[in-house]
């Protein structure tokens, strides 16, 4: 029994293809619901549960079906009467057509949309207070408009704008400062990074 | 047939039913199971008898990491997802040269790309828009985690380390290791490692539920005996000057931060302009070495509006609170609830 679990424990780790096990899974209600277990096990263990946790849909499925009224013959309908009939196929190609514009005006839009520029990732933003380097700086994610006229929340959004990349440059600057600090401490332990230039409150 | 699938749905109700007996064994299954208890392996990387590669504790297998990460010559292809934007591919190199420096490079694939180069020390940054310039620098300000993946013992009093187990990432079998903060006040990573080789293949970055919030995946990883060719052809000489950069003084500490979540620690503080609005903040940036928070001190704006503000931009955290006339904002990729904690435990001096 031991072994049967261990075999069962490398199955569903990955780490064995041994097909007669299947088959025993087939059979066994024992070791089935052992399979259930392990996989709930691993989810666990992996912090992969989903919220709300219902291991077993195939109960439901076949509550289901068992309750799914049988279809013995199609029910007739309007469309059945024959003037109708033929009339219906105009209005569904007259559909189809409106359908047909409507996707290419989308495809318009969408390929507007995707043809933006792309944004750039964190390399992206310079040190502005860094010396010899010329040039702008480019919006880090929230987009400045100058066209449109200034609001509280265009003056939010350049505020905020300011503080996210003034905090990107403070994070490529951070290694600079703790690289110089490793040398001022010359083979001392590294890893102390509050000795240096800046004061520790406590 | 239909017999059979009868007894199928009668015997699945009746399992169901015990659904929650077979919970409680999910524990007693969990504790007896030998396998298992080898692939729980948690820290202590005492088990003799197993394969020589799951032997090793989540500790472990962190200094295979960073001394693969280190010394190995090896090209990687991952790719990076963040939260609204889009996916963004990289080539990651590195090799040691003939005379033992270490040379790194990075390339972004899409758009107009940008260049970091490392050799040794030296930082050379090629992007459009600006002109070249190199820093004094160890790493690589990019998006790899470069304290955890290159120094993840300086971690250790901020975060455990905890081995989950096997899995098959980018076609090769990798070790799984949970990266927790040891108070819960930051992220989580979650680390996969090639088993062969302990380099990275996957890392994602989870809020406190577990959710994704980053993630980096490997694409495609070669390690190979000699530096790639693309080393050879870099002319040192003509790499960009140096930025000697001068650290701004220190400042007098007129406020204070009685709440740091454990392993931080003031790595700077300063006074400076803000770019755009050119507003005077007091700045203090807060590090475990391995998540930066940014805490500003400034007067309040006057034409934003005066409630607090709580954003998130990608996976960082923004926060701004007012305190009478003076506002604290806080940036970095932590809980909402820990900016907060930061905050609001700021006390000033000098008032």
């Amino acid at each position: 029994m031991t072994q049967e679990h261990e075999n069962l424990s490398a199955f569903v780790d990955g780490e064995s293809q041994d097909s007669s096990l299947i088959s025993a899974l087939n059979d066994n209600e024992s070791l089935n619901a052992k399979w259930q277990r392990y996989h709930l096990i691993r989810h666990s263990l992996r912090k992969e549960m989903p919220e709300f946790a219902d291991f077993d849909i195939s109960e439901q499925v076949a509550n289901a079906i068992e309750s799914e009224p049988a279809i013995l013959a199609p029910k007739k309908t309007w469309r059945d009467v024959p003037v109708v009939a033929s009339v219906v196929p105009f209005i569904k190609q007259g559909g189809q057509l409106a359908i047909a514009a409507s996707v290419a005006a989308a495809v318009v839009i969408g390929v507007q949309q995707m043809n933006q520029p792309v944004d750039v990732g964190p390399m992206n933003s310079t040190p502005a207070t860094l010396p010899g380097i010329k040039g702008g700086l480019s919006p880090v994610s929230l987009e400045e408009t100058r066209t449109v006229p200034r609001t509280d929340v265009m003056e939010q959004r350049k505020v905020v704008n300011s503080f996210l990349t003034d905090h990107r440059n403070q994070l490529r600057m951070k290694a600079e400062s703790l690289h110089n600090q490793d040398e001022a401490l010359n083979g001392q332990e590294k890893g102390s990074p509050d000795n240096g230039e800046s004061n520790n409150p406590q | 047939m239909s017999q059979t699938i009868h007894n199928k749905f009668i015997n699945n109700k009746r399992r169901v039913s015990l659904r929650v007996i077979a919970l409680l064994h999910v524990i007693f299954a969990f504790l007896s199971t030998q396998a298992f208890a080898q692939g729980l392996d948690v820290q202590s990387g005492d088990v003799s008898n197993a394969k020589p590669t799951s032997q090793l504790s989540a500790r472990a297998w962190l200094t295979k990491m960073s001394e693969a990460v280190r010394e190995l010559n090896y090209h990687i292809s991952f790719v990076v997802l963040k939260p609204g934007s889009e996916a963004q591919p990289y080539i990651w190199r590195h090799g040691i040269s003939e005379t033992g420096v270490e040379m790194e490079h990075l390339s972004m694939l899409n758009g107009p790309g940008q260049e970091v180069l490392r050799m040794g020390d030296q930082v050379s940054y090629f992007e459009p828009n600006v002109p070249a310039y190199s820093m004094r620098s160890d790493v690589i300000n990019g998006p790899l985690p470069e304290t955890l993946l290159s120094a993840p013992e300086t971690l250790l009093g901020a975060y455990d380390f905890v081995l989950v187990g096997r899995n098959r990432i980018s076609g090769r079998s990798a070790q799984q290791i949970r990266v927790v903060s040891t108070d819960g006040s930051r992220f989580g990573y979650v680390l996969w490692l090639d088993e062969s080789t302990g380099l990275p293949l996957k890392l994602n970055m989870v809020d406190l539920k577990g959710h994704l919030l980053e993630q980096i995946q490997v694409t495609a990883l070669q390690v190979t005996a000699t530096p790639h060719e693309h080393f050879s052809r870099i002319e040192t000489s003509k790499l960009p000057q140096v930025i000697e950069f001068n650290p701004n003084k220190s400042l007098e500490a007129t406020w204070n931060l009685a709440f740091m979540p454990i392993g931080m620690e003031i790595v700077k503080r300063d006074r400076h302009r803000l770019p755009y609005t050119g507003q005077w903040v007091d700045y203090v940036m807060l590090s475990d070495g391995l998540v930066n928070v940014s805490v500003y001190l400034h007067e309040k704006n006057g034409a934003v509006a005066d409630q607090d503000l709580l954003l998130r931009s990608e996976s960082n955290t923004f926060l701004t609170r007012n305190h009478g006339s003076i506002s604290v904002t806080v940036i970095g990729k932590v809980p909402a609830q820990t900016a907060n904690a930061i905050a609001s435990s700021i006390t000033v001096a000098n008032q």
